[in-house]
Protein backbone atom coordinates (compact mmCIF):
# COMPACT_ATOMS: atom_id res chain seq x y z
CA UNK A 1 0.00 0.00 0.00
CA UNK A 2 1.13 3.53 -0.68
CA UNK A 3 0.69 5.90 2.20
CA UNK A 4 0.85 8.88 -0.11
CA UNK A 5 0.67 9.13 -3.87
CA UNK A 6 1.27 12.45 -5.58
CA UNK A 7 0.41 12.71 -9.27
CA UNK A 8 1.46 15.58 -11.53
CA UNK A 9 1.12 18.09 -8.74
CA UNK A 10 1.60 21.72 -9.78
CA UNK A 11 1.18 24.88 -7.77
CA UNK A 12 1.66 28.46 -8.92
CA UNK A 13 1.63 31.67 -6.96
CA UNK A 14 0.88 34.13 -9.71
CA UNK A 15 3.79 33.78 -12.11
CA UNK A 16 5.96 31.84 -9.69
CA UNK A 17 5.67 28.10 -10.16
CA UNK A 18 6.35 26.53 -6.80
CA UNK A 19 5.71 22.98 -7.97
CA UNK A 20 5.96 21.63 -11.49
CA UNK A 21 4.34 18.29 -12.27
CA UNK A 22 5.68 16.52 -9.25
CA UNK A 23 4.85 12.81 -8.93
CA UNK A 24 6.09 10.31 -6.39
CA UNK A 25 4.73 7.78 -3.99
CA UNK A 26 5.59 6.90 -0.42
CA UNK A 27 5.60 3.18 0.38
CA UNK A 28 4.30 2.04 3.75
CA UNK A 29 6.86 1.51 6.50
CA UNK A 30 9.56 3.83 5.19
CA UNK A 31 11.18 7.03 6.35
CA UNK A 32 10.65 9.11 3.28
CA UNK A 33 12.74 12.26 3.00
CA UNK A 34 11.79 15.18 0.80
CA UNK A 35 15.11 16.85 0.24
CA UNK A 36 15.84 20.15 -1.40
CA UNK A 37 17.32 23.57 -0.82
CA UNK A 38 15.23 26.42 0.59
CA UNK A 39 12.41 27.37 -1.74
CA UNK A 40 12.46 24.11 -3.64
CA UNK A 41 8.81 23.29 -2.88
CA UNK A 42 9.06 20.93 0.09
CA UNK A 43 6.60 22.76 2.33
CA UNK A 44 4.35 23.49 -0.65
CA UNK A 45 4.16 19.75 -1.30
CA UNK A 46 3.33 18.97 2.32
CA UNK A 47 0.90 21.92 2.54
CA UNK A 48 -0.99 20.58 -0.44
CA UNK A 49 -1.39 17.06 0.90
CA UNK A 50 -2.71 18.44 4.21
CA UNK A 51 -5.32 20.63 2.45
CA UNK A 52 -3.70 23.89 3.54
CA UNK A 53 -2.85 24.82 -0.04
CA UNK A 54 -4.98 24.23 -3.10
CA UNK A 55 -3.00 22.71 -5.99
CA UNK A 56 -3.19 24.46 -9.35
CA UNK A 57 -3.38 21.05 -10.99
CA UNK A 58 -2.69 17.43 -10.18
CA UNK A 59 -4.01 15.04 -7.57
CA UNK A 60 -2.88 13.25 -4.44
CA UNK A 61 -4.11 10.28 -2.49
CA UNK A 62 -3.70 9.27 1.13
CA UNK A 63 -3.86 5.56 1.93
CA UNK A 64 -4.76 4.91 -1.73
CA UNK A 65 -7.95 6.94 -1.37
CA UNK A 66 -8.86 10.53 -2.21
CA UNK A 67 -7.77 12.61 0.78
CA UNK A 68 -10.32 13.69 3.39
CA UNK A 69 -10.48 15.14 6.89
CA UNK A 70 -10.80 11.57 8.18
CA UNK A 71 -7.55 10.52 6.50
CA UNK A 72 -5.80 13.60 7.94
CA UNK A 73 -6.86 12.52 11.43
CA UNK A 74 -4.83 9.35 10.91
CA UNK A 75 -1.67 11.36 10.21
CA UNK A 76 0.35 13.35 12.72
CA UNK A 77 1.59 16.45 10.95
CA UNK A 78 4.03 19.20 11.84
CA UNK A 79 4.02 21.74 9.03
CA UNK A 80 6.58 24.55 8.87
CA UNK A 81 6.19 26.02 12.37
CA UNK A 82 4.60 24.85 15.62
CA UNK A 83 1.06 26.31 15.49
CA UNK A 84 -0.52 26.64 18.91
CA UNK A 85 -2.69 29.02 20.93
CA UNK A 86 -0.16 31.29 22.61
CA UNK A 87 -2.36 31.99 25.62
CA UNK A 88 -2.92 28.32 26.44
CA UNK A 89 -0.59 25.93 28.25
CA UNK A 90 1.11 23.08 26.44
CA UNK A 91 -1.29 20.53 27.85
CA UNK A 92 -4.40 22.61 27.01
CA UNK A 93 -3.14 22.97 23.45
CA UNK A 94 -2.74 19.23 23.20
CA UNK A 95 -6.29 18.77 24.53
CA UNK A 96 -7.59 20.76 21.57
CA UNK A 97 -5.47 18.80 19.10
CA UNK A 98 -6.56 15.50 20.67
CA UNK A 99 -10.24 16.50 20.44
CA UNK A 100 -9.90 17.46 16.77
CA UNK A 101 -8.13 14.19 16.04
CA UNK A 102 -10.94 12.49 18.01
CA UNK A 103 -8.65 10.87 20.55
CA UNK A 104 -9.10 10.98 24.28
CA UNK A 105 -7.01 12.96 26.72
CA UNK A 106 -5.33 9.85 28.14
CA UNK A 107 -2.56 9.95 25.53
CA UNK A 108 -1.41 13.47 26.38
CA UNK A 109 0.88 12.63 29.30
CA UNK A 110 2.55 9.85 27.32
CA UNK A 111 3.46 12.10 24.37
CA UNK A 112 4.63 14.91 26.66
CA UNK A 113 6.89 12.41 28.36
CA UNK A 114 8.22 11.24 25.00
CA UNK A 115 9.43 14.73 24.10
CA UNK A 116 10.53 15.54 27.64
CA UNK A 117 8.08 18.39 28.23
CA UNK A 118 6.25 17.03 31.28
CA UNK A 119 7.81 19.54 33.66
CA UNK A 120 6.64 22.51 31.61
CA UNK A 121 3.28 21.17 30.47
CA UNK A 122 1.29 23.73 32.45
CA UNK A 123 3.29 26.75 31.28
CA UNK A 124 1.81 28.94 28.63
CA UNK A 125 2.94 28.18 25.09
CA UNK A 126 4.12 31.79 24.72
CA UNK A 127 6.75 31.20 27.42
CA UNK A 128 8.30 28.23 25.61
CA UNK A 129 11.68 28.40 23.93
CA UNK A 130 11.91 27.66 20.22
CA UNK A 131 13.09 24.12 20.92
CA UNK A 132 10.25 23.49 23.38
CA UNK A 133 7.70 24.74 20.87
CA UNK A 134 9.12 22.35 18.32
CA UNK A 135 8.99 19.49 20.80
CA UNK A 136 5.37 20.30 21.69
CA UNK A 137 4.53 20.18 17.98
CA UNK A 138 6.17 16.77 17.71
CA UNK A 139 4.24 15.62 20.79
CA UNK A 140 1.03 16.76 19.12
CA UNK A 141 1.91 14.67 16.05
CA UNK A 142 2.34 11.61 18.25
CA UNK A 143 -1.13 11.87 19.83
CA UNK A 144 -3.08 8.68 19.28
CA UNK A 145 -0.03 6.88 17.83
CA UNK A 146 -0.83 7.55 14.17
CA UNK A 147 0.61 5.11 11.64
CA UNK A 148 1.88 7.96 9.49
CA UNK A 149 3.83 11.03 10.59
CA UNK A 150 4.66 14.08 8.51
CA UNK A 151 7.50 16.26 9.76
CA UNK A 152 8.54 19.46 8.06
CA UNK A 153 12.08 20.36 9.17
CA UNK A 154 11.60 18.51 12.48
CA UNK A 155 14.96 19.44 13.98
CA UNK A 156 14.55 23.16 13.31
CA UNK A 157 15.46 25.21 16.35
CA UNK A 158 16.68 22.26 18.41
CA UNK A 159 20.06 22.07 20.08
CA UNK A 160 22.44 19.21 19.20
CA UNK A 161 21.09 17.01 21.98
CA UNK A 162 17.53 17.71 20.87
CA UNK A 163 18.42 16.96 17.26
CA UNK A 164 19.92 13.63 18.22
CA UNK A 165 16.85 12.80 20.34
CA UNK A 166 14.43 13.58 17.54
CA UNK A 167 16.43 11.53 15.05
CA UNK A 168 16.50 8.66 17.50
CA UNK A 169 12.75 9.05 18.00
CA UNK A 170 12.13 8.88 14.26
CA UNK A 171 14.21 5.74 13.94
CA UNK A 172 12.30 4.22 16.85
CA UNK A 173 8.97 5.06 15.23
CA UNK A 174 10.25 3.53 12.00
CA UNK A 175 11.20 0.33 13.83
CA UNK A 176 7.67 0.27 15.27
CA UNK A 177 6.44 0.08 11.68
CA UNK A 178 5.30 3.64 11.22
CA UNK A 179 5.72 5.57 8.01
CA UNK A 180 7.47 8.91 8.33
CA UNK A 181 7.47 11.60 5.68
CA UNK A 182 10.08 14.22 6.43
CA UNK A 183 11.04 17.39 4.61
CA UNK A 184 14.55 18.63 5.13
CA UNK A 185 17.16 20.83 3.52
CA UNK A 186 19.85 18.98 5.43
CA UNK A 187 21.37 16.30 3.29
CA UNK A 188 23.17 14.88 6.29
CA UNK A 189 19.86 14.47 8.13
CA UNK A 190 18.20 12.66 5.24
CA UNK A 191 21.20 10.42 4.80
CA UNK A 192 21.29 9.56 8.50
CA UNK A 193 17.59 8.99 9.03
CA UNK A 194 15.73 8.23 5.81
CA UNK A 195 15.27 5.02 3.84
CA UNK A 196 13.78 6.72 0.78
CA UNK A 197 14.20 10.18 -0.68
CA UNK A 198 12.69 12.51 -3.25
CA UNK A 199 14.88 15.41 -4.29
CA UNK A 200 13.25 18.67 -5.28
CA UNK A 201 14.82 21.62 -6.97
CA UNK A 202 12.94 24.80 -7.86
CA UNK A 203 9.66 22.94 -7.78
CA UNK A 204 10.79 20.06 -9.93
CA UNK A 205 11.34 16.50 -8.86
CA UNK A 206 14.94 15.62 -9.71
CA UNK A 207 14.80 12.03 -8.61
CA UNK A 208 13.22 9.72 -6.06
CA UNK A 209 13.99 6.28 -4.73
CA UNK A 210 15.97 4.48 -2.06
CA UNK A 211 18.51 6.60 -0.22
CA UNK A 212 21.38 4.13 -0.60
CA UNK A 213 20.85 4.11 -4.36
CA UNK A 214 20.44 7.83 -4.87
CA UNK A 215 22.77 9.28 -2.31
CA UNK A 216 25.33 6.51 -2.42
CA UNK A 217 28.89 7.48 -1.78
CA UNK A 218 31.03 6.66 -4.74
CA UNK A 219 34.73 6.01 -5.12
CA UNK A 220 36.26 7.95 -7.96
CA UNK A 221 39.53 6.97 -9.53
CA UNK A 222 41.26 9.64 -11.53
CA UNK A 223 43.84 8.54 -14.06
CA UNK A 224 45.57 9.54 -17.25
CA UNK A 225 48.13 8.30 -19.76
CA UNK A 226 49.97 9.66 -22.78
CA UNK A 227 47.04 8.77 -25.00
CA UNK A 228 43.84 9.39 -23.06
CA UNK A 229 41.57 8.52 -25.99
CA UNK A 230 43.01 5.05 -26.17
CA UNK A 231 42.92 4.76 -22.38
CA UNK A 232 39.23 5.67 -22.41
CA UNK A 233 38.44 2.95 -24.98
CA UNK A 234 40.37 0.37 -22.98
CA UNK A 235 38.73 1.30 -19.68
CA UNK A 236 35.26 0.89 -21.14
CA UNK A 237 36.13 -2.77 -21.55
CA UNK A 238 36.81 -3.10 -17.82
CA UNK A 239 34.18 -5.03 -15.90
CA UNK A 240 33.12 -3.49 -12.60
CA UNK A 241 33.02 0.34 -12.61
CA UNK A 242 29.62 2.04 -12.66
CA UNK A 243 30.70 4.72 -15.11
CA UNK A 244 33.72 6.04 -16.98
CA UNK A 245 33.96 9.71 -17.87
CA UNK A 246 36.49 11.35 -20.19
CA UNK A 247 37.33 14.80 -18.88
CA UNK A 248 40.13 15.45 -21.42
CA UNK A 249 43.01 16.05 -19.01
CA UNK A 250 42.02 13.12 -16.84
CA UNK A 251 39.64 10.20 -17.01
CA UNK A 252 37.41 9.43 -14.05
CA UNK A 253 36.13 6.00 -13.15
CA UNK A 254 33.25 5.68 -10.66
CA UNK A 255 33.01 2.66 -8.40
CA UNK A 256 30.48 1.64 -5.75
CA UNK A 257 31.84 2.45 -2.31
CA UNK A 258 34.86 0.41 -1.34
CA UNK A 259 35.25 -1.52 -4.59
CA UNK A 260 37.96 0.52 -6.27
CA UNK A 261 41.22 -1.39 -6.44
CA UNK A 262 44.06 0.77 -7.73
CA UNK A 263 46.56 -2.00 -8.28
CA UNK A 264 44.01 -4.02 -10.25
CA UNK A 265 43.33 -0.98 -12.47
CA UNK A 266 47.00 -0.38 -12.96
CA UNK A 267 47.53 -4.00 -13.84
CA UNK A 268 44.56 -4.01 -16.24
CA UNK A 269 45.88 -0.96 -18.10
CA UNK A 270 49.43 -2.35 -18.26
CA UNK A 271 48.15 -5.63 -19.66
CA UNK A 272 46.31 -3.65 -22.33
CA UNK A 273 49.46 -1.83 -23.36
CA UNK A 274 48.90 1.44 -21.54
CA UNK A 275 51.26 2.95 -19.05
CA UNK A 276 49.57 5.29 -16.62
CA UNK A 277 51.19 8.56 -15.63
CA UNK A 278 48.54 9.49 -13.10
CA UNK A 279 46.44 7.31 -10.80
CA UNK A 280 44.66 8.53 -7.70
CA UNK A 281 41.64 7.49 -5.58
CA UNK A 282 39.17 10.25 -4.62
CA UNK A 283 36.26 9.80 -2.27
CA UNK A 284 33.20 11.71 -3.32
CA UNK A 285 31.43 13.58 -0.59
CA UNK A 286 27.66 13.50 -0.17
CA UNK A 287 27.60 17.26 -0.44
CA UNK A 288 29.22 17.05 -3.85
CA UNK A 289 26.60 14.51 -4.85
CA UNK A 290 23.83 16.76 -3.58
CA UNK A 291 25.18 19.75 -5.47
CA UNK A 292 25.51 17.62 -8.55
CA UNK A 293 21.86 16.64 -8.23
CA UNK A 294 20.55 20.09 -7.52
CA UNK A 295 22.76 22.21 -9.75
CA UNK A 296 21.45 22.66 -13.28
CA UNK B 1 -21.76 20.06 15.96
CA UNK B 2 -21.75 19.60 19.74
CA UNK B 3 -18.26 18.13 19.52
CA UNK B 4 -17.06 21.06 17.40
CA UNK B 5 -18.56 23.51 19.87
CA UNK B 6 -16.82 21.76 22.75
CA UNK B 7 -13.49 22.27 20.98
CA UNK B 8 -14.36 25.92 20.25
CA UNK B 9 -15.14 26.33 23.95
CA UNK B 10 -11.72 24.86 24.87
CA UNK B 11 -10.15 27.63 22.80
CA UNK B 12 -12.27 30.37 24.34
CA UNK B 13 -12.73 29.48 27.99
CA UNK B 14 -9.08 30.06 28.94
CA UNK B 15 -8.78 33.20 26.85
CA UNK B 16 -8.62 36.05 29.33
CA UNK B 17 -9.74 38.70 26.85
CA UNK B 18 -12.95 36.74 26.26
CA UNK B 19 -13.96 37.05 29.91
CA UNK B 20 -12.74 40.64 30.25
CA UNK B 21 -14.78 41.68 27.21
CA UNK B 22 -17.84 39.70 28.24
CA UNK B 23 -17.85 41.08 31.78
CA UNK B 24 -17.25 44.65 30.60
CA UNK B 25 -19.98 44.22 28.02
CA UNK B 26 -22.45 42.99 30.66
CA UNK B 27 -21.67 45.86 33.01
CA UNK B 28 -21.87 48.30 30.13
CA UNK B 29 -25.36 47.07 29.20
CA UNK B 30 -26.46 47.58 32.80
CA UNK B 31 -24.65 50.90 32.99
CA UNK B 32 -25.90 52.47 29.78
CA UNK B 33 -29.49 51.53 30.59
CA UNK B 34 -29.17 52.77 34.15
CA UNK B 35 -27.85 56.07 32.78
CA UNK B 36 -30.77 56.32 30.37
CA UNK B 37 -33.22 55.39 33.12
CA UNK B 38 -31.75 57.90 35.58
CA UNK B 39 -31.55 60.78 33.09
CA UNK B 40 -35.14 60.16 32.08
CA UNK B 41 -36.33 60.13 35.73
CA UNK B 42 -34.44 63.38 36.40
CA UNK B 43 -35.85 65.05 33.32
CA UNK B 44 -39.40 64.08 34.16
CA UNK B 45 -38.98 65.15 37.83
CA UNK B 46 -37.52 68.56 37.00
CA UNK B 47 -39.58 69.25 33.91
CA UNK B 48 -42.78 67.22 33.93
CA UNK B 49 -43.63 68.59 30.50
CA UNK B 50 -40.71 66.68 29.00
CA UNK B 51 -42.74 63.49 29.37
CA UNK B 52 -44.82 64.71 26.45
CA UNK B 53 -41.77 64.33 24.24
CA UNK B 54 -39.96 61.41 25.86
CA UNK B 55 -42.92 59.23 26.75
CA UNK B 56 -42.16 56.54 29.29
CA UNK B 57 -39.19 54.73 27.69
CA UNK B 58 -38.38 52.50 30.68
CA UNK B 59 -41.94 51.51 31.42
CA UNK B 60 -43.64 48.47 29.88
CA UNK B 61 -44.22 48.01 27.00
CA UNK B 62 -41.69 50.53 25.67
CA UNK B 63 -38.82 49.20 27.82
CA UNK B 64 -38.12 46.23 25.49
CA UNK B 65 -37.35 48.61 22.64
CA UNK B 66 -35.54 51.16 24.82
CA UNK B 67 -33.13 48.60 26.26
CA UNK B 68 -32.56 47.19 22.76
CA UNK B 69 -31.80 50.64 21.42
CA UNK B 70 -29.50 51.64 24.27
CA UNK B 71 -27.60 48.34 24.27
CA UNK B 72 -27.14 48.43 20.52
CA UNK B 73 -24.49 51.12 20.99
CA UNK B 74 -22.42 48.54 22.83
CA UNK B 75 -22.41 45.92 20.08
CA UNK B 76 -18.90 47.02 19.14
CA UNK B 77 -17.71 45.15 22.27
CA UNK B 78 -18.68 41.66 21.12
CA UNK B 79 -17.79 42.69 17.57
CA UNK B 80 -14.18 43.39 18.55
CA UNK B 81 -14.09 40.25 20.67
CA UNK B 82 -15.11 38.06 17.75
CA UNK B 83 -12.69 39.83 15.41
CA UNK B 84 -9.94 38.94 17.91
CA UNK B 85 -11.11 35.34 18.26
CA UNK B 86 -10.95 34.96 14.50
CA UNK B 87 -7.72 36.85 13.78
CA UNK B 88 -6.00 35.01 16.66
CA UNK B 89 -6.33 31.87 14.57
CA UNK B 90 -4.62 33.60 11.66
CA UNK B 91 -1.88 35.02 13.90
CA UNK B 92 -1.17 31.70 15.58
CA UNK B 93 -1.69 29.80 12.28
CA UNK B 94 -3.99 27.55 14.26
CA UNK B 95 -6.54 27.84 11.44
CA UNK B 96 -4.03 25.76 9.49
CA UNK B 97 -3.32 23.37 12.33
CA UNK B 98 -7.02 22.70 12.97
CA UNK B 99 -7.40 21.63 9.33
CA UNK B 100 -4.15 19.63 9.40
CA UNK B 101 -5.32 17.84 12.53
CA UNK B 102 -8.56 16.80 10.89
CA UNK B 103 -11.25 19.46 10.73
CA UNK B 104 -12.73 20.30 7.37
CA UNK B 105 -12.49 23.91 6.31
CA UNK B 106 -16.27 24.14 6.44
CA UNK B 107 -16.34 22.90 10.03
CA UNK B 108 -13.81 25.56 11.04
CA UNK B 109 -15.97 28.41 9.68
CA UNK B 110 -19.34 26.98 10.66
CA UNK B 111 -18.50 26.42 14.32
CA UNK B 112 -17.34 30.05 14.61
CA UNK B 113 -20.71 31.26 13.29
CA UNK B 114 -22.67 28.87 15.49
CA UNK B 115 -20.66 30.02 18.51
CA UNK B 116 -21.45 33.64 17.58
CA UNK B 117 -25.16 32.79 17.47
CA UNK B 118 -24.99 31.12 20.88
CA UNK B 119 -23.12 34.09 22.32
CA UNK B 120 -25.78 36.39 20.86
CA UNK B 121 -28.53 34.30 22.43
CA UNK B 122 -26.91 34.64 25.85
CA UNK B 123 -26.49 38.39 25.34
CA UNK B 124 -30.16 38.61 24.35
CA UNK B 125 -31.24 36.79 27.50
CA UNK B 126 -29.18 39.23 29.53
CA UNK B 127 -30.81 42.17 27.74
CA UNK B 128 -34.21 40.63 28.44
CA UNK B 129 -33.41 40.44 32.15
CA UNK B 130 -32.13 44.03 32.18
CA UNK B 131 -35.31 45.23 30.44
CA UNK B 132 -37.40 43.27 32.93
CA UNK B 133 -35.52 44.84 35.83
CA UNK B 134 -35.89 48.43 34.63
CA UNK B 135 -39.50 47.86 33.58
CA UNK B 136 -40.34 46.65 37.06
CA UNK B 137 -38.58 49.44 38.97
CA UNK B 138 -40.12 52.20 36.87
CA UNK B 139 -42.90 53.80 38.87
CA UNK B 140 -46.36 53.32 37.46
CA UNK B 141 -45.20 50.57 35.10
CA UNK B 142 -47.07 47.27 34.86
CA UNK B 143 -45.54 44.14 33.45
CA UNK B 144 -46.55 43.42 29.89
CA UNK B 145 -45.35 41.18 27.09
CA UNK B 146 -46.48 43.77 24.54
CA UNK B 147 -43.52 44.74 22.38
CA UNK B 148 -41.66 41.55 23.29
CA UNK B 149 -40.78 41.15 19.58
CA UNK B 150 -38.12 43.75 20.29
CA UNK B 151 -36.21 41.09 22.23
CA UNK B 152 -36.18 39.05 19.03
CA UNK B 153 -34.82 42.10 17.21
CA UNK B 154 -32.06 42.42 19.82
CA UNK B 155 -31.04 38.85 19.02
CA UNK B 156 -31.01 39.42 15.26
CA UNK B 157 -29.12 42.68 15.63
CA UNK B 158 -26.48 41.11 17.90
CA UNK B 159 -25.94 38.25 15.46
CA UNK B 160 -25.78 40.71 12.56
CA UNK B 161 -23.12 42.90 14.23
CA UNK B 162 -20.97 39.97 15.33
CA UNK B 163 -21.14 38.11 12.02
CA UNK B 164 -20.40 41.35 10.17
CA UNK B 165 -17.32 41.74 12.39
CA UNK B 166 -16.25 38.15 11.67
CA UNK B 167 -16.74 38.76 7.98
CA UNK B 168 -14.32 41.71 8.27
CA UNK B 169 -11.89 39.53 10.23
CA UNK B 170 -11.79 36.89 7.52
CA UNK B 171 -11.53 39.57 4.84
CA UNK B 172 -8.62 41.48 6.40
CA UNK B 173 -7.01 38.72 8.51
CA UNK B 174 -5.40 41.38 10.73
CA UNK B 175 -7.23 42.46 13.88
CA UNK B 176 -6.09 46.08 13.62
CA UNK B 177 -7.42 46.55 10.10
CA UNK B 178 -10.67 44.73 10.79
CA UNK B 179 -11.38 46.67 14.02
CA UNK B 180 -10.56 50.02 12.39
CA UNK B 181 -12.86 49.35 9.44
CA UNK B 182 -15.59 48.05 11.76
CA UNK B 183 -15.57 51.26 13.84
CA UNK B 184 -15.15 53.73 11.00
CA UNK B 185 -17.79 52.09 8.89
CA UNK B 186 -20.31 51.46 11.67
CA UNK B 187 -20.01 54.77 13.50
CA UNK B 188 -19.31 57.20 10.67
CA UNK B 189 -19.44 56.03 7.10
CA UNK B 190 -22.65 54.06 7.22
CA UNK B 191 -24.51 57.04 8.65
CA UNK B 192 -22.97 59.22 6.00
CA UNK B 193 -23.98 56.87 3.21
CA UNK B 194 -27.50 56.53 4.62
CA UNK B 195 -27.92 60.29 4.76
CA UNK B 196 -26.52 60.67 1.25
CA UNK B 197 -28.79 58.02 -0.22
CA UNK B 198 -31.94 58.96 1.67
CA UNK B 199 -31.78 62.72 1.78
CA UNK B 200 -29.27 63.88 -0.76
CA UNK B 201 -30.39 61.50 -3.51
CA UNK B 202 -33.92 61.27 -2.10
CA UNK B 203 -33.96 57.50 -2.43
CA UNK B 204 -35.62 56.72 0.95
CA UNK B 205 -35.82 54.00 2.17
CA UNK B 206 -32.87 52.52 0.20
CA UNK B 207 -30.36 53.96 2.69
CA UNK B 208 -31.99 52.01 5.51
CA UNK B 209 -30.92 48.74 3.95
CA UNK B 210 -27.18 49.06 4.63
CA UNK B 211 -25.75 46.09 6.60
CA UNK B 212 -25.72 47.54 10.11
CA UNK B 213 -28.24 50.30 9.54
CA UNK B 214 -30.98 47.84 8.69
CA UNK B 215 -30.74 46.38 12.19
CA UNK B 216 -30.53 49.83 13.78
CA UNK B 217 -33.78 50.84 12.09
CA UNK B 218 -35.33 47.67 13.52
CA UNK B 219 -34.67 48.98 17.06
CA UNK B 220 -35.08 52.74 16.64
CA UNK B 221 -34.69 55.42 19.29
CA UNK B 222 -37.81 55.08 21.51
CA UNK B 223 -38.97 58.68 21.00
CA UNK B 224 -38.94 60.79 17.88
CA UNK B 225 -38.23 57.75 15.72
CA UNK B 226 -40.95 58.72 13.28
CA UNK B 227 -38.91 61.85 12.54
CA UNK B 228 -35.44 60.33 12.59
CA UNK B 229 -36.33 57.21 10.62
CA UNK B 230 -38.88 58.83 8.36
CA UNK B 231 -40.22 56.42 5.77
CA UNK B 232 -38.68 53.33 7.38
CA UNK B 233 -39.88 50.00 5.97
CA UNK B 234 -42.02 47.55 7.95
CA UNK B 235 -40.16 45.61 10.65
CA UNK B 236 -40.70 42.26 8.93
CA UNK B 237 -38.90 43.54 5.83
CA UNK B 238 -36.01 44.70 8.03
CA UNK B 239 -35.91 41.27 9.68
CA UNK B 240 -35.79 39.48 6.34
CA UNK B 241 -33.04 41.75 5.03
CA UNK B 242 -31.02 41.37 8.26
CA UNK B 243 -31.24 37.59 8.05
CA UNK B 244 -30.20 37.75 4.40
CA UNK B 245 -27.10 39.74 5.39
CA UNK B 246 -26.20 37.21 8.08
CA UNK B 247 -26.59 34.40 5.56
CA UNK B 248 -24.44 36.32 3.09
CA UNK B 249 -21.63 36.82 5.65
CA UNK B 250 -21.60 33.09 6.34
CA UNK B 251 -21.73 32.22 2.67
CA UNK B 252 -18.91 34.60 1.81
CA UNK B 253 -16.72 33.48 4.72
CA UNK B 254 -17.28 29.87 3.76
CA UNK B 255 -16.47 30.51 0.13
CA UNK B 256 -13.31 32.44 0.93
CA UNK B 257 -12.11 29.94 3.50
CA UNK B 258 -12.80 26.81 1.45
CA UNK B 259 -11.43 28.01 -1.87
CA UNK B 260 -8.21 29.78 -0.95
CA UNK B 261 -4.82 28.80 0.41
CA UNK B 262 -4.75 29.09 4.18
Amino acid sequence: MSVLTVENLSKSYGRIQALKNVSFSVPEGTIFGILGPNGSGKTTTLGTITDILKPTSGTYKLFDEPASAASRRKIGTLLETPNFYHYLSGVKNLEIAAEIKQHGKEDINRVLEMVDLTRRKDSKFSTYSLGMKQRLAIASCLLGSPSVLVFDEPTNGLDPVGIAEIRELMKRLYREGKTIIMASHLLDEVEKVCTHVAILKRGELITSGKVNEILSNEDIVELSAADNTKLFEVLKGMGNPSKVVDENAVIKIYFPVGTADLSAINNFCFNNGIILNHLILKKKSLEARFFELTNN
Amino acid sequence: MLHLLRIEWLKVKNYKAFWVFTILYSFAILGINYTGFYVNELAVQNMPASQMLLGTPYAFPKVWQTVGFMSSWLLYFPGILFIMLFTNEFNFKTHRQNIIDGWTRKEFVTVKFVFAIIFSAVATIFNFLVALLFGLITTGSHFSFAGIENVGYIFIQTVAYITFAMFLAILFRKSGAAIAVFFLYGLIFEWLITVLINFQMKLTPVGYFLPLQVTDVMLPIPFGDKVIYKGAPDPWILVVVSLAYIGAYYFFALKKFTKEDL
